[in-house]
């Protein structure tokens, strides 16, 4: 592995911030291919329990809402994190939040072989136990993605802390961009869904309404379904 | 250690000086000391399988060494892209081969405290039809044999300057639960079948729950 990709993972501080003080387009292009990759490689075994065309399309899908997510937050992350005192530039914020990115991607990547194992094993869609085989699948798939998600995000407030000397900006600028991307990222992943492929439905690239409706009206009508 | 990686001197490390072939592995990597290492670990499942499938005689003594070899290199392939991983997140600064070394001594030694035990599960084998009581007590053996193993990882995560030991010991408990679901994939290893490996897919705790039952309604 290349001692940047390195440097990511042991939460290198200082030669982060140094890398991150001159960023460069070969930079950005290089952290969003391993995105692009880690990312991809880890979604195929998302959908593999669906099927191989699910598979396909969820490797696809998957880089995608990093991305769209990235860049439709780009402003506001970059404009957020000078307000907050952070010292870093647009071109910066996004470097840094890549990096991030980055870092999920390849905890993703060396937990695919995991997910793969967790599928060969698990019952299949036209067996009686396909439900319990989903549910397998959704649990496995919600704890590695949290898991890399908490990692990916400790290694950024460190470098956060490095570049802004505080603890108290560090921790805001991080929250804030917390914040937004899971706000922004939810909703791109339930225009995009489906990524595990229900059982009952059949295999699409996107449902045939992905505009109607949103993540918050969903999680809404569920909780309603639940409580009254 | 001494310049060339022989048996026994490997052997005397894995057990009496471990930090050792973690320093070599770091500082001083060739490629004969990990292989040894291996060798250890596959022959130590090997000669465990035997008392394994002694329990149900016949093909089973080559099927269950076969298995439990085969299970644990497959376990191992399986993990050690997520073990490098987490080595590096601990802030370790090394390499694939080191931590690949590493891993192959955890499972050496581990295989090595299973042959302690051989005799031990030899007689429970020879004085009980329970498969469940058998399959209990071959975990609770291996288990004992493979913490002590994966204590390897925590002192390569001591003497390699990690700062974060809790990813170790995190990836040591992944790495339990693939050897465990990896027994289930490749079952029957205790009992017999008329299959080398089974046609229905179930997940470890699913099958462990039935072989209780089974095990309660022959009674």
């Amino acid at each position: 592995m290349s001692n940047p990709l390195k440097a990511l993972l042991r939460g290198d501080a200082d030669r982060l911030s140094e890398l991150l003080g001159k960023p460069t387009a070969s930079m950005l292009a290089g952290y969003a291919g391993v995105v692009l990759i880690g990312s991809g490689v880890y979604g195929f075994t998302l959908g593999l329990w669906r099927a191989p065309l699910q598979a396909l399309y969820t490797a696809i899908k998957f880089p995608l809402v990093i991305f769209l997510t990235c860049l439709g937050n780009g402003a506001i992350n970059g404009m957020l994190a000078q307000i907050l005192g952070s010292g870093l530039s647009f071109r910066q914020t996004a470097v840094a939040i890549l990096m991030s990115f980055a870092i999920a991607a390849i905890i993703l990547a060396g937990f695919a072989p995991l997910t793969l194992f967790v599928w060969f094993n698990a019952p299949p869609l036209e067996s009686n136990g396909a439900i319990l085989g989903h549910s397998v699948m959704l649990l496995t798939h919600v704890f590695v993605i949290a898991l890399a998600g908490v990692i990916a995000n400790s290694r950024l407030l460190g470098l956060l802390r490095k570049i802004s000397g505080s603890e108290k900006v560090a921790r805001a600028v991080l929250f804030s961009w917390l914040a937004g991307n899971l706000f922004l990222g939810a909703q791109i992943a339930w225009n995009l869904r489906p990524f595990i492929g229900s059982p009952k439905l059949a295999i699409e690239f996107l449902r045939s309404d992905p505009l109607r409706g949103n993540f918050y009206e969903a999680v809404w009508r569920a909780l309603r379904h639940l409580i009254f | 250690m001494p310049e060339r990686a022989s048996p026994p001197n490997v052997l005397e490390a894995l057990l009496k000086y471990p930090g050792r072939i973690i320093h070599e592995l770091q500082n001083n990597w060739r490629a004969a000391l990990p292989l040894w290492l291996l060798s250890f670990a596959l022959f130590g499942m090997l000669a465990y399988g035997v008392v394994v499938g002694s329990f149900s005689g016949g093909t089973q003594l080559w099927i269950a060494p076969a298995k439990i070899a085969m299970g644990t290199m497959l376990s191992i392939l399986i993990c050690l892209p997520s073990l490098y991983i987490f080595t590096c997140l601990s802030g370790i600064d090394t390499q694939f081969r080191t931590v690949t070394g590493v891993l192959f001594a955890a499972i050496s030694l581990g295989a090595l405290l299973l042959i302690g035990f051989a005799p031990i599960a030899w007689i429970f084998s020879q004085s009980t039809d329970s498969v469940a009581f058998m399959a209990a007590l071959h975990i609770g053996l291996w288990a004992i044999g493979i913490m002590f193993g994966l204590r390897l990882l925590e002192g390569m995560g001591h003497l390699l300057g990690g700062s974060a030991r809790n990813h170790l010991k995190f990836w040591s408990v992944i790495f339990i639960v693939v050897c465990l679901q990896m027994m289930t994939t490749l079952r029957p290893i205790v009992g017999t079948s008329d299959r080398f490996l089974p046609s229905e897919k179930k997940f470890f705790l699913s099958h462990w729950a039935e072989t209780l039952r089974d095990e309660s309604a022959k009674k």
